[in-house]
């Protein structure tokens, strides 16, 4: 049995984020989503409600859609991490961020970046119903739009019928 | 909504994690953090010490086997979700974890994380007393098993003892003549329930023969339901319905009034989903693979 | 200069591709898409530091001592302040002479009201610091408890405790009135009753939560807030503080909503600037969630106590309602007393009912303070007028879509003055619920047919017909200011065009459509301006984006810059073509004289001898080509006459909205089988943004409807939510496909005809799904009266209207 705490305060993060090698040391308690925004720069992943519930903070963390305020960056330490600043490419939007803008599936833009990544980490042939959309889409807040233009923009990318 | 600072542990193995937790009185087990972060966050749940059994050897195992699922301490709920070996040996744990929270919890979200949580609202604990599934725990005193039946004993309050950890949960294949179900109330989607049944439910010749009736989010601790398990013998898809919803109506006398819901709402809503619970079973049957 | 305010785009303007009622895409996307819009939390100056406030977790409190040592002795804290140190700071105004004064302090000094109040802030390196100090200081803080007022009945209960020790009873507002016409109606109809609605707490809720960062440099303050208002916020904080307001520059960055929430100006604005000051330093405060919920404005807490004496036949003769708003403990700028006038001005809807008599009252307890919420006591008031009069058809065994038929305004009614002096100017009120019984006809018929075979699901209808007031008069809510805004236009040398606005946007489409405006109003295309709002060094003075004004002030102060920016550039253009003005006309971005395509002169051409070769501008001409309008809505009053009365709003949108929902019996479950909305804003200026301001509307009146609630322990005044699993913010899944159509009755007094879609929405659906489950369990005797109709709410009606509960 151990005498004193294993633990430490302080810790070394190493990711990859959107291609691009970081290390820094911080705290143990940083979360993921203050990591990104705060120690790497990258304010396009933002926080609404820093327990879980919001989606604003959504990122892809090796592949899977994870909310970044309920993950400690150290949880993060070796991972591959996606966050919407790398979804358009040299400028040039995805279809999805492109039906967004369509659809007028945005308007205040604060909860835009969840979504986005929400869809980009999942097999659109998994959601071939409306219904299985809207319940993907409710793992998301938005107080803006009443949720029914994103979920035409989403059909109108992934080809799903409304009926 | 900052954590308080703590010390942060990542062992890879079980002997390691325990020993860590025997430094502190207030040492906690890191899993998905799903719940534990949050409660961080609001200065909830404030230990000076974090055990990251993510990296822990042998807790990523997802068997599944002849006797059912064994899900180790470090899978998610995801993973259990897409695996359909899992879905076909217990097909309640996919219906079930579909009610957790949404995607992107469940990604990071374990279930063994949410058992030991025990929050009285939650689908996974009534899953697993519904399914009659074992846990596997481990601490300064060894190793034990017991069944999730007898685990949960109060609001987030189970038999887990000081510095004590679950190392895996194993649930038994479904039973051909059963049908494993769960059904309840949100106000939204993904939240934890208002009310909800999980059902175990066994038919011969089209008539339930036996059932494990579990009630959550009514009282402060997920309960098997005596009378409803008692009621519910021989009853067959066209049988009025009065007795069974009687039966679960009682069974839910200790439900809780709060801000979403009062109790007695809770007993109706209960006696409702046992019967909802019961005739989807039954209806699904047959083909034994659960809804 | 006299106020000559244009209302059509000037005639020299010929064959222009109308830029108006069209649904251009919109400019302010890309950012947001990319991950490169700057919201208040993305920004960061060098050095600088993080605040935590410390609040109260007390409801109602002395507070005996702070010893703020401990927090002082943690290592990266720099400073913590309380409301003593702030004593060179003025309290908040009181400017509303018929309302008690409040006058609370920036920082409560001995006493809190409300849980949640802040009394202390500290800084630090970092946020994770700051709430590690805070939580000390709050640690090392005694209170005294007082007795708590936890709702209307302990406030207004004999020998309650009071909030203010000088005030003679908790009553912030105290309006009776008596119309003697109502008097009589009650002593000749048939029949009356009695009967008690109430609208739960709830809030805007934006997803970004508030923040402020403030930085000093030689004695010029800039002030970034999260604010719907940053010109009132640069003037409050002047005020407040003694700094000179040419001083401060408040700047409104990309925000994440506001819903009404963000016009108000908070403590923090004000003690950030200060601590900048005092430091000499950036600072910046990021509201948490947690904080939001605790502080940010609540609203529509109000309970109606309601008279209604009605005839055999249906015919409503006279209502009378007591109006009382709970405003928690009112400690907030601007105060939260004017939502119960609006509710009571506004009762009526889309209803011709002339015998209404309110009265008027707000009650302070120990909540958080209430003020804006989209909709701003609409939606309140619509919820019981609609029960009313559902009440009385059923008692009267009248259809209740005839007996709205009977009531609803005519168009040869208009202009007609409602029961408080709204002045309603046009409307298709009829048109438009008769369009919504058609279209939820339709659907009625196949949900019907849907659960035709299920016998515990009980399916019906509800409607409400409604009208929207915009661009109202923010003197009868503030006591100072009064309803206009303002617009600078600027052609640059090389054509393009620039606007600075008083409004400002928070996510609804301000820049896009503000350039449709400018680019109509100048005969350009709207990708040739750039719009500038929410920075008071760069945009002219203005009230900012609330009440549903953009649309009416930006049009108006648009038209009328672009009005005298088309004179002068006529002028110029004229002698660059050495014509006569008045032969000179605008087509297609060139000035020519009228009848001949050539020669040209561009806006470019006419710019660059306005700014740079300003030897060719006519002989005595001031060089220049930049103008400003200030914009005062016609029609729109600020001050009540003899009676009583006043039209507080410039306009009146107008819309029906109807419902069907499904009830399950023995679960009280409840879905929005469908909903459609029909919508008159007047004149659309963008379609598709209107659409979207409609759906965002709807959904945040679905969340009063069945889900939001802030509830309070009634023990201890002490809130029982802290996060979304108390407070249920509607996802996806909850908020129905609705459909929108629209009629476009325009304004015959405001600009262009435009009248404002802001808050329509959210009037709707409290009123449509309270109808719809009442029409559902009809059978069974169930009368909604409040609010949130949610499934335990649904089973307690039907439980106490059968005497047990009903089928199982």
């Amino acid at each position: 049995m151990m005498d004193t705490s294993p633990g430490s305060r302080e810790v070394d993060v190493a990711a990859t984020i959107n291609g691009m090698q970081v290390t820094h040391r911080v705290p143990a308690r940083l979360l993921l989503s203050d990591f990104i925004r705060d120690v790497v720069g990258l304010t396009g992943t933002h926080v609404g409600c820093e327990h879980g519930y919001c989606g604003a903070c959504t990122v892809i963390v090796d592949g899977d859609a994870i909310r970044s305020c309920s993950t400690l960056a150290v949880q993060a330490d070796g991972s591959t991490i996606r966050t919407v600043e790398d979804l358009a490419t040299d400028g040039d939007l995805t279809p999805m961020q492109q039906a967004f803008h369509e659809n007028h599936a945005m308007q205040c833009g604060f909860c835009t970046a969840g979504f986005l990544m929400t869809l980009e980490s999942v097999d659109p042939d998994d959601y071939r119903e409306p219904e299985q959309v809207v319940d993907l889409l409710s793992g998301n807040l938005c107080r803006c739009t009443g949720y029914q233009n994103i979920v035409n923009a989403v059909c109108s990318v992934w080809e799903v019928e409304r009926s | 909504m900052k954590p308080a600072p703590f010390d942060y542990y990542r062992p890879a193995t079980v002997e390691d994690a325990l020993a860590a937790l025997g430094t502190s009185e207030t040492a906690k087990v890191l899993a998905g953090g799903q719940s534990l972060i949050p409660a961080m966050n609001f200065r909830l749940s404030q230990p000076d010490l974090l055990v990251d059994i993510g990296g822990v050897e042998g807790f990523d195992r997802l068997d599944v086997g002849p006797s059912g699922v064994m899900i180790g301490a470090s899978v998610t709920q995801s993973r259990v979700m897409a695996s359909d070996e899992v879905a076909e040996a217990v097909p309640g744990l996919r219906q079930a974890l579909h009610h957790v929270a949404h995607l992107q919890i469940r990604n990071r979200g374990t279930v063994c994380g949410s058992i030991a949580h025990a929050d009285p609202a939650a689908e996974l604990p009534a899953l697993a007393i519904a399914c009659g599934a074992t846990l596997f725990l481990q601490g300064p005193a060894g190793e034990r098993t017991v069944d999730a039946g007898d685990f949960f004993l109060g609001p987030f309050w189970t038999d887990l003892g000081e510095g004590e950890i679950i190392t895996g949960v194993h649930f038994p294949s479904e039973p051909a003549d059963t049908v494993t179900l769960m059904d309840e109330l949100a106000w939204r989607s993904g939240d934890f329930a208002i009310t909800g049944v999980a059902a175990a439910v066994a038919t011969r010749d089209g008539c339930v023969s036996g059932a494990r009736l579990v009630s959550f989010g009514v009282s402060g601790v997920p309960s098997r339901m005596a009378a409803a398990e008692q009621a519910v013998l021989g009853f067959a898809p066209g049988d009025d319905s009065s007795a069974l919803y009687g039966a679960a109506y009682e069974d839910g006398g200790d439900a809780v009034d709060d801000i979403h819901a009062t109790a007695e709402y809770r007993r109706e809503a209960l006696g409702a989903l046992a019967v909802r619970s019961v005739r989807a079973a039954l209806a699904s049957n047959g083909n034994g693979t659960g809804v | 200069m006299t106020l000559d305010s244009p209302t059509r785009i000037n005639p020299m303007i010929r064959h222009r591709a109308s830029h108006i009622g069209r649904a251009v895409p919109r400019r302010e996307d890309r950012s947001p898409l990319m991950g490169r819009q700057r919201y208040i939390a993305d920004l960061k100056l060098p050095g600088m530091l993080e605040v935590a406030f410390v609040r109260s977790p007390e409801a109602h409190a002395r507070i005996v001592s702070i010893d703020t040592a401990p927090a002082l002795a943690l290592p990266g804290v720099h400073a913590v302040f309380t409301g003593a140190d702030l004593a060179d700071v003025d309290l908040f105004p009181h400017k509303i002479l018929y309302i008690q004064p409040v006058r609370q302090p920036v920082l409560a000094l001995d006493q809190v009201r409300y849980v949640g109040s802040p009394y202390a802030a500290v800084v630090a390196t970092d946020r994770y610091v700051a709430e590690d100090a805070a939580t000390l200081v709050a640690a090392y803080t005694e209170f005294e408890p007082l007795p708590t007022v936890a709702d209307l009945d302990q406030a207004l209960a004999e020998n309650a405790p009071r909030l203010y020790d000088d005030w003679p009873d908790n009553y912030l507002v105290n309006f009776p009135a008596e119309k003697p016409e109502v008097t009589q109606a009650f002593e000749e109809a048939d029949h009356t009753f009695s009967d008690t609605y109430v609208s739960q707490r709830q809030t805007g809720l934006p997803l970004e939560c508030r923040g402020v960062l403030a930085d000093v440099h030689d004695g010029y303050f800039t002030v970034w807030s999260s604010t719907q208002s940053p010109h009132i916020v640069r003037t409050t904080i002047a005020e407040m503080t003694g700094i000179p307001e040419p001083r401060i520059r408040v700047i409104a960055p990309a925000m994440g909503g506001g819903f009404g929430t963000k016009t108000h100006i908070y403590p923090e604005d004000v003690v950030m600037t200060w601590i900048a000051g005092k430091l000499g330093r950036p600072v910046r405060w990021l509201e948490d969630r947690f904080e939001n919920l605790l502080t940010g404005v609540h609203a529509r807490d109000q309970r109606h106590e309601v008279d209604v004496a009605y005839d055999d036949d249906g015919t409503i003769r006279a209502v009378r309602c007591k109006a009382i708003c709970d405003v928690g403990s009112g400690e907030i700028f601007m105060p939260g007393t004017a939502t119960v006038f609006v509710t009571g001005g506004c009762l009526t809807g889309g209803y011709d009912l002339p015998n209404m008599e309110v009265h008027h009252f707000c009650v302070v307890t120990n909540k958080t303070p209430s003020g804006a919420y989209r909709g701003f006591g609409v939606p309140e008031g619509m919820f019981v007028m609609e029960r009313i009069i559902d009440r009385v058809a059923r008692l009267t065994g009248t259809d209740p879509v005839e007996i709205r038929r009977r009531m609803i305004l005519q168009e040869d009614q208009m202009p007609y003055e409602m029961h408080g002096g709204g002045r309603i100017d046009s409307g298709s009120h009829a048109k438009a619920f008769e369009r919504a019984v058609e279209m939820i006809g339709e659907s009625l018929e196949l949900v019907r047919a849907r659960y035709a075979d299920d016998p515990d699901v009980r399916v019906g209808v509800g409607y409400t017909n409604y009208v929207e007031p915009t661009t109202p008069t923010y003197h009868l809510t503030t006591g100072f200011w009064a309803g206009g805004d303002s617009a600078t236009i600027r052609v640059d040398p090389d054509g393009s065009v620039r606007v600075g606005l008083g409004t400002t946007a928070l996510g609804q489409g301000t820049e896009t459509t503000a350039a449709q405006l400018a680019a109509e109003s100048l005969g350009l295309h709207p990708d040739d301006v750039t719009v500038v709002m929410g920075d008071t060094d760069r945009a002219p003075y203005g009230l900012g984006a609330w009440g549903s004004r953009s649309a009416i002030v930006m049009s108006g102060s648009i038209l009328m810059a672009a009005d005298r920016l088309i004179t002068k550039a006529r002028d110029i253009a004229a002698h660059l073509l050495e014509a006569a003005a008045e032969d000179v006309v605008l087509s297609d971005g060139n000035f020519h004289v009228s009848g001949s395509d050539a020669p040209t002169v561009s806006w470019s051409q006419v710019a660059t001898s306005a700014w740079v070769r300003t030897l060719d501008l006519p002989r005595g001409m001031e060089p220049g080509l930049e103008m400003t309008g200030y914009f005062e809505p016609p029609e729109l009053e600020h001050l009540p006459d003899m009676s009583g009365k006043v039209n507080a709003a410039a306009s009146w949108s107008n819309g029906a909205h109807a419902g069907v929902v499904s009830v399950r019996i023995s679960t009280g479950e409840i879905k929005i089988e469908d909903y459609v909305v029909v919508h008159d804003c007047g004149t659309m200026i963008n379609p598709m943004i209107i659409d979207g301001q409609v759906h965002g509307g709807v959904a945040q009146g679905i969340a009063g409807a069945m889900y939001e609630h802030f509830q309070y322990d009634t023990e201890t005044a002490r809130p029982l939510f802290a996060s979304f699993m108390e407070y249920l913010y509607p996802t996806c899944s909850e908020v129905p496909a609705m459909t929108v159509e629209h009629f476009e009755t325009p304004s015959p007094e405001q600009p262009l005809g435009v009248k404002g879609c802001g808050e329509g929405g959210t009037i709707g659906p409290a009123a449509v799904v309270a109808g719809a489950v009442d029409d559902a369990l009809a059978d069974l005797g169930v009368e909604i009266k409040a609010t949130p109709v949610t499934p335990s709410a649904i089973r307690e009606a039907i439980r106490e209207a059968t005497a047990g509960g009903g089928e199982r």
